[in-house]
């Protein structure tokens, strides 16, 4: 078994430790043996949504998701929506979660159109919301997941679309409705840097459990020793909880 | 308001005193209250001495180092303020200290965030901006904020010269800007091993076209140009040519400025201090400090406190690299790559405000060159707040678990690591911020060190 990711703008969207994510998921499933391809798409790169069971979109700075906006016009973001409807799995974290979104508005009511593969929407703030950070998702894993937050936008969720979580401790979304991040399909997304998966192993494996059964229609059954990743979890629950 | 004056430097300086004796460096808390009392002493105090401003991201402390030393060689008169000490409140202490010594110039290590504002007190005469690199987005926020928080210090100071870094596409932007007299230093040829990921500015600064690059040194240092609106490095006035040897404990090195070439030793390892030296050689340049004096100083250099600091733990041979954003820790992973001997790894890593409160930025350094390496590791000893993190980072980048060891307290990280069984093994300590400051005082008690502000 194989599993392709595909890393979208890896050399401009790679904020606050993000590429994190895909060790942690190519590490994962290589001590299950089964095989891992990390593929890099950046700006005039093609976006081949048939090639890729897990799509990874990291956070940016402001400087750089300008170059992307461009680059995502047109093909890139019909490509991106098809893979989303057809169940591929998504990871996008922060300013890749908002680029999946319908749009960004800044505070200053700047409107800048984003991919809109999923209903929901991002409003800009002065104040930045960082931080650890904690939620629970309670209908896919009986876990606390742990993290760090920094961002300015908030985030507000359209009625096609799930929050991954409810927050326990820190802003999430908007720091209003105690919702953090956003479940539609088979996408998966999150405020949280930290790296996100590194500490919360089983949000990871939920993720690539997801991706392999919709490619073999088999699930992952192997546990993993994941003493280091339960004690780091666990710090960021002493600390906050 | 003389009164006022005189009231804030008395307290001051007996805070000085008070805060040494009980063992407390000391370094900020004085100048911090004295301009509560009187807002306008750092102007007053730094009005006679010409200062030498260096900020920037990575190098500040080694670097003001070395032009403390050249400076001296030279026989001039200076202070400098020591130990990190970067801040309004610790860069005010210094001239409270050492005022009464009329000194000429004022080596002073500034952060890169209290630039705009520092800048406006001193009599700069010369700014040096090292390089620019993330550091701590948590504090800083974006590499274009802190870009334009430089740039608002320059322009406080129409009459410094400034030394900028030609091969940094972001700080040697600095010059369009700018209407001071520039002199910019560089590595002209390719660094060894530069299979770098990680690049802080893949795109041009002013129009967000991919760059090209002629040859890399490191990160995204290096002969940098943009196809599109053809904005590229310059010709540095001050530029290593040709690198003789890279050994455990120096660079040998090739230095061409004025049209003369010279061969210098850099007393401290590591691509990173060439560049140092580099720097501290074109603010000497545009001091008009005497060529050969400056090229000697190089060789007798010391490094700065904890930066590849050299102690002896009972019978261990240690060495100090502080490290805190991915950059600098490649640096020093690459470092240690290129040493052939068998040595332990004690990675501190801390999350208080000074170090950044996020830790993410471990997963942005190249762990994974380690690997090839683990041969000659030991073992990696991982200690400070936030040590499950860092045993969690080193496992996934394929360390065997057997190799990392947890070590939740400094009193059993000091015991562990300065065993007699590692007697014939190199140790190399790479903590954070205040971890060093904190692992340094127990190892002053236990091993009766020098002070830290001394």
């Amino acid at each position: 078994m194989e599993l392709n990711i595909c890393h979208l703008y890896p050399d401009l969207l790679n904020l606050y430790g993000d590429g994190g994510n895909i060790i942690a998921m190519k590490k994962r499933l290589e001590w299950r043996n089964i095989e891992c391809h990390i593929h890099n798409v950046t700006l005039h790169d093609s976006f081949e949504q048939d090639k890729y069971d897990i799509v990874f979109i990291g956070g940016g700075q402001d400087f750089e998701q300008e170059v992307i906006l461009k680059d995502l016009k047109g093909d890139k973001t019909k490509r991106l929506k098809e893979a989303v409807e057809s169940n591929v799995c998504f990871l996008g974290i922060c300013g890749g979660y908002q680029l999946l979104g319908n749009y960004y508005q800044t505070w200053d009511h700047h409107q800048f159109d984003f991919i809109g593969a999923l209903d929901l929407y991002t409003i800009g703030d002065k104040k930045r919301m960082i931080g650890d950070f904690v939620f629970s998702c309670p209908d896919i894993l009986n876990l606390d997941v742990v993290g760090f937050e920094n961002h300015s936008g908030k985030t507000f969720l359209g009625n096609s679309v799930r929050p991954l979580g409810t927050i326990k401790k820190g802003y999430g979304n908007n720091g209003q409705d105690q919702t953090e991040g956003a479940r539609y399909k088979n996408v998966f997304c999150s405020y949280s840097h930290g790296s996100l998966l590194p500490k919360n192993p089983k949000l990871c494996d939920v993720i690539l459990d997801t991706a392999l059964y919709r490619k073999y229609r088999v699930n992952i059954n192997e546990a993993l020793h994941d003493e280091y990743e339960n004690e780091a979890n666990q710090f960021i629950l002493n600390r906050l909880l | 308001m003389k009164f006022r004056r005189s009231t804030a430097l008395i307290i001051a300086k007996i805070l000085v005193k008070i805060l040494r004796i009980t063992g407390r460096g000391g370094t900020s808390l004085p100048g911090k209250l004295a301009l509560l009392i009187y807002p306008a002493l750092l102007s007053d105090l730094a009005f006679n001495t010409e200062a030498i401003i260096v900020t920037g991201t990575n190098g500040k402390t080694t670097t003001s180092r070395m032009i403390s030393e050249i400076l001296k060689n030279a026989g001039l008169s200076f202070f400098e303020n020591k130990s990190g000490a970067n801040l309004i409140s610790g860069i005010t202490t210094s001239f409270i200290e050492n005022h009464h010594l009329n000194c000429q110039y004022a080596v002073i290590e500034c952060d890169e965030a209290a630039f705009k504002t520092v800048s406006k007190h001193l009599n700069a005469k010369y700014i040096l901006v090292t390089n620019l690199f993330r550091d701590q987005l948590d504090r800083y926020g974006e590499i274009t904020h802190t870009l334009n928080n430089i740039l608002e210090g320059i322009k406080n100071c129409k009459e410094a010269t400034v030394s900028l870094n030609a091969d940094c596409s972001l700080s040697s932007s600095l010059k369009d800007s700018i209407s001071n007299h520039v002199i910019f230093y560089g590595v002209d040829i390719p660094l060894e091993n530069t299979d770098e990921t990680l690049s802080d500015a893949p795109y041009c600064i002013k129009c967000k076209s991919r760059y090209h690059y002629s040859f890399r040194t490191y990160g995204h240092l290096g002969g940098f140009y943009c196809p599109s609106c053809g904005y590229k490095r310059t010709q540095p006035d001050v530029s290593v040519i040709d690198i003789l040897s890279v050994g455990k404990c120096d660079s040998k090195i090739v230095v061409s400025m004025n049209n003369t070439t010279y061969q210098a030793v850099v007393n401290l390892p590591g691509e990173y201090n060439i560049y140092n030296a580099l720097a501290a050689l074109s603010v000497g340049i545009a001091m008009s400090v005497n060529e050969q004096s400056m090229i000697d100083s190089l060789s007798t250099f010391t490094g700065g406190f904890g930066r590849m600091e050299n102690i002896i733990l009972n019978h261990v041979d240690t060495h100090i690299i502080l490290v805190k954003n991915p950059a600098g820790l490649n640096g020093v992973i690459r470092y240690l790559s290129n040493l052939n001997d068998e040595m332990i790894l004690t990675i501190v890593l801390n999350d208080k405000f000074a170090d950044g409160t996020d830790v993410s930025w471990i997963w942005d350094a190249d762990f994974e060159n380690l690997i090839r390496i683990m041969d000659r590791i030991k073992m990696i000893y991982v200690a400070g707040i936030r040590y499950d993190d860092m045993a969690l980072r080193l496992k996934y980048a394929g360390i065997d678990q057997s190799k990392i060891f947890k070590v939740n307290n400094y009193n059993q990280l000091i015991d562990e690591i300065s065993d007699d069984k590692y007697k014939n093994t190199a140790s190399y300590v790479l903590p954070t911020y205040t971890a060093m400051f904190d692992l340094r005082l127990k190892l002053t008690k236990k091993f009766k060190l020098k002070n830290f502000w001394k």
